[in-house]
């Protein structure tokens, strides 16, 4: 249980607590951000799967019909809910692998509130019908100034409390958080050059046109899953695997193999989102050659997190936290597995514009990304508010309903995929197409309902999780309130502050 | 060098990291702004007339791009099914492109013609109505609501500063007749732009409604023009393929 | 001299690209797998997320509740 008061004015006597070395405060904030806008994304992304399979759902309601709700998901999911755990987890991994405070808490302060501020405005904007028109990058054209604002403030903080370290060497995890960092701000201000319609417009215009615009916009789309999807979860793997293992990771070595050719590679790979279009051939093979030798430094990665357990695989028993990670770590593998093949040419033709795709993005998403999320919260939220975890089986049943939804997920997708692939490139023994578009789309009804229920799963995990994180802070801040409310000396109460 | 150089030092880890990630999106990127051979020279392609445009502005606003493609593959199955395969010429005016990447309806490339005005309204407004076993959501306030156009030169402007032809001055008018004929010229004319789109809204009368102007004019006008502004019986086909 | 020709002659480009992109790889690889002495130097700065390990050490088993 939770550490009497007089304990911890003991320990900071003799030695500062962690909660006051570092600024936990802007952590905890993201923390409690990323799981709010989680369950939103998350619910939103059902509702928008039903839509598919039911869809009356629509309501004939312009701001949640399916065309706008979309975009309101993908924001809510990467921005809100990714968004907010990297600032979290990048903020506490900085301060503690460097040992140094965060620097500029206003300036911190600023990122929460500009960043958060931002992905309210775009959902709201996206339901009103404001939006750039291009996948991943909708936000107009206002909160793409915010956003670029708000992210130099990030790279500032990342960068002077980098310098501020008391260690002399940074971190493989800080590598990977200030490429991720570095490589979103050139994306972002690339693909976003838009000319307004008027200083006071919502709406702009793409300052490219066709084939360039689509291929900025694929390099941008590409990457964001290359840096803001992966490689800055890489950094959070960097740091949560090994402190939850309680062991070093595999090999420091790989890990350097790993960064140089994971950043290298990914920028080249984006043009495989334009196969067999009207892109030119060299770009899309160039593309599709890149995708494949990033299977090499993806799978380098997954390997040396899964080997940090190697010799300590009991844990995966008695840790629901460490199954979280190392499964995480299991999609990867099967994500960037997945994701070169389907840059192959052939494939392509076959999986391009179909639901294989959906599935591929979702067995990294959910797989990958939120199962690395929900691992480092678990083991990060009760350091912060320094207590323990609410209950160690509700993270168990969070683990197993979070994994069949992800597998009902993509095995429906791969089904909806392959299916309408083949169905729209049969032709019957005369010649002719054997299939209309229509008859797919009826064929496509099952697996949108089994897509609708996994998902629903998932996001049953997500709600256990956000009510488990409730029950476990939810005393802290009651016990802080009843400390201020008695008196109690000012060092106390800023020590066990929630 | 030692690795533990660049570890112990961030201002160089950020150099390094910029100059490794900066190499693929230059390779890739920059050629396609130079090289001639990433756009067709054909004939008939031209800007969006200004209803046109405001049709794909609310193309846009509905996020159709979520669910239709716009970019035929050169496959027999979707020549059959679409038309002719998409040239990088037909969307030289797109801001933004709307190639989209999810086919959960059918391509929409060459939509233009194929259905009638009649039918787009009705699908467009309830599509079980048309077709029993669609999953599309319906977009009855098309039809209910005004198009705004009150700010159509504006919108033109901003196109014209991202390098579409239309058209402010004399020369750049002349210039128009020049390239796309003396008609089409008069339908980039910015400073015509709002009796053009009253015109054309007029004379195509696309949501049966005569006596005003709503955002289904604009869309259907825009859908029904997708896809038909190359005439593909004037070209060899030896003639494209140098492009891909 | 034959040699300088061939590298600067951009018919050549995607070839040079590649065996420098190569020869990099394959020069970081050399580096951090030959040596001994370096390898340990290199694995001994994976303990650094473990130097803030202080009174919560205890956590660090697995047991949680």
């Amino acid at each position: 249980m939770a550490q009497t008061p007089s304990a911890d004015v003991d320990r900071s006597r003799t030695q500062v607590a962690p909660s006051e070395q570092y600024n936990y405060d802007i952590v905890k904030k993201f923390a409690i951000m990323s799981i709010v806008w989680g369950v939103l994304g998350m619910g939103v992304g059902v509702w928008i799967a039903s839509q598919l399979a039911f869809p009356f759902l629509n309501f004939d309601i312009p701001q949640i019909t399916f065309g706008r709700f979309r975009p309101v998901h993908t924001t809510l999911v990467i921005f809100g809910f990714g968004g907010n755990a990297l600032f979290a987890t990048s903020y506490y991994i900085v301060q503690r692998t460097c040992q140094a405070r965060l620097y500029g808490p206003k300036l911190a302060e600023f990122t929460f509130w500009g960043w958060n501020l931002a992905v309210a405005l775009g959902v709201i904007t996206y339901m009103l019908g404001y939006t750039q028109g291009r996948e991943y990058a909708e936000f107009t054209w206002q909160i793409d100034l915010l956003i670029t604002v708000v992210w130099v403030a990030y790279f500032l903080v990342y960068l002077m409390t980098l310098l501020r370290r008391s260690q002399p060497h940074i971190y493989v995890a800080n590598w990977f958080f200030m490429a991720f960092i570095l490589a979103t701000a050139i994306l972002h201000i690339f693909n976003n050059l838009a000319i307004p319609v008027s200083l006071f417009s919502l709406e702009s215009y793409s300052l490219f046109s066709g084939v360039q615009d689509a291929m900025t916009q694929w390099w941008y789309g590409h990457n964001a899953v290359g840096f803001f999807l992966t490689a800055a979860f890489l950094g959070m793997m960097y740091y949560f695997v090994p402190k939850q293992a309680g062991r070093p990771i595999y090999s420091y070595r790989l890990s350097i193999v790993h960064f140089w050719a994971l950043v290298f590679l990914y920028m080249w790979v984006g043009a495989h989102h334009l196969h067999w279009t009207a892109l030119p051939d060299w770009v899309s093979t160039l593309a599709a050659t890149f995708s494949i030798l990033l299977l090499l430094p993806s799978w380098g990665g997954m390997i040396n997190g899964i080997m940090t357990l190697s010799g300590a695989w009991h844990k995966l028993r008695t840790d629901p936290i460490m199954l979280f990670l190392i499964t995480s770590l299991s999609f990867y593998g099967m994500a960037t597995f997945e994701g070169p093949m389907m840059s192959l040419k052939s494939v392509n033709a076959l999986s391009h514009y179909t639901d294989w795709t959906v599935g591929h993005v979702h067995s990294g998403a959910l797989g990958w990304v939120a199962m690395i999320t929900f691992g480092s919260m678990y083991h990060l939220i009760p350091r912060l508010w320094d207590t323990q975890l609410y209950s160690i089986r509700l993270v168990y049943v969070h683990f197993f309903l979070a994994t069949i939804g992800i597998v009902l997920y993509i095995t429906a997708m791969w089904v909806a995929g392959i299916g309408q692939g083949l169905m729209l490139r049969a032709f019957d023994e005369y010649g002719n197409l054997s299939y209309t578009f229509i008859e797919t789309v009826v064929f496509l009804h099952q697996p949108y309902v089994v897509r609708a229920l996994g998902g629903g799963l998932f996001l049953a995990g997500m709600l256990l999780m956000a009510y488990n994180i409730y029950k476990t802070i939810e005393p802290v801040r009651r016990e802080a309130a009843r400390q201020v409310a008695s008196g109690r000396t000012e060092t106390t109460a800023s020590a066990s502050r929630a | 060098m030692k690795h533990e150089t660049i570890e112990t030092n961030a201002g160089l880890l950020i150099a390094l990291t910029l100059v490794v990630i900066s190499i693929g999106g230059l390779v890739e990127i920059v050629p396609l702004f130079y090289i001639d051979d990433t756009v067709e020279e054909v004939e008939g392609v031209r800007p969006y007339t200004p209803l046109e445009l405001r049709g794909r502005d609310l193309y846009v606003r509905e996020g159709c791009y979520t669910c239709h493609s716009q970019m035929i593959r050169p496959f027999r199955d979707e020549m059959l099914r679409y038309g002719h395969y998409s040239l990088a010429a037909e969307s030289m005016y797109d801001h933004p492109f709307q190639w989209g990447s999810k086919r959960t309806g059918p391509d929409l490339a060459r939509v233009g013609g194929k259905y009638s005005n009649d039918w787009h309204v009705r699908h467009l407004i309830d599509p079980r109505a048309v077709v029993p076993e669609s999953i599309m959501p319906g977009y009855p306030w098309l039809a209910r609501r005004d198009l705004r156009y009150d700010d159509i030169e504006r919108r033109m402007r901003a196109l014209r500063i991202a390098g579409v032809p239309y058209s402010l001055t004399e020369e750049e008018f002349a210039a128009n007749v020049e390239r796309f004929g003396e008609e089409t010229a008069r339908q980039l004319d910015i400073t015509r732009a709002r009796e053009n789109l009253e015109a054309q809204a007029r004379r195509g009368n696309y949501d049966g409604d005569p006596s005003r102007i709503t955002e289904m004019d604009a869309m259907v006008a825009y859908l029904q023009m997708l896809g038909t502004l190359v005439d593909f019986t004037r070209y060899d086909e030896g003639y494209f393929v140098e492009f891909r | 001299m034959d040699l300088w020709y061939w590298i600067t002659d951009l018919n050549n480009s995607k070839m040079v690209a590649l065996l420098l992109f190569f020869s990099t790889f394959v020069g970081i690889l050399i580096y951090l797998f030959s040596s001994r002495k370096r390898s340990e130097r290199l694995e001994s700065y994976r303990f650094i997320p473990f130097d803030d390990d202080e009174p919560d050490q205890k956590r660090q088993d697995g047991k949680h509740s």
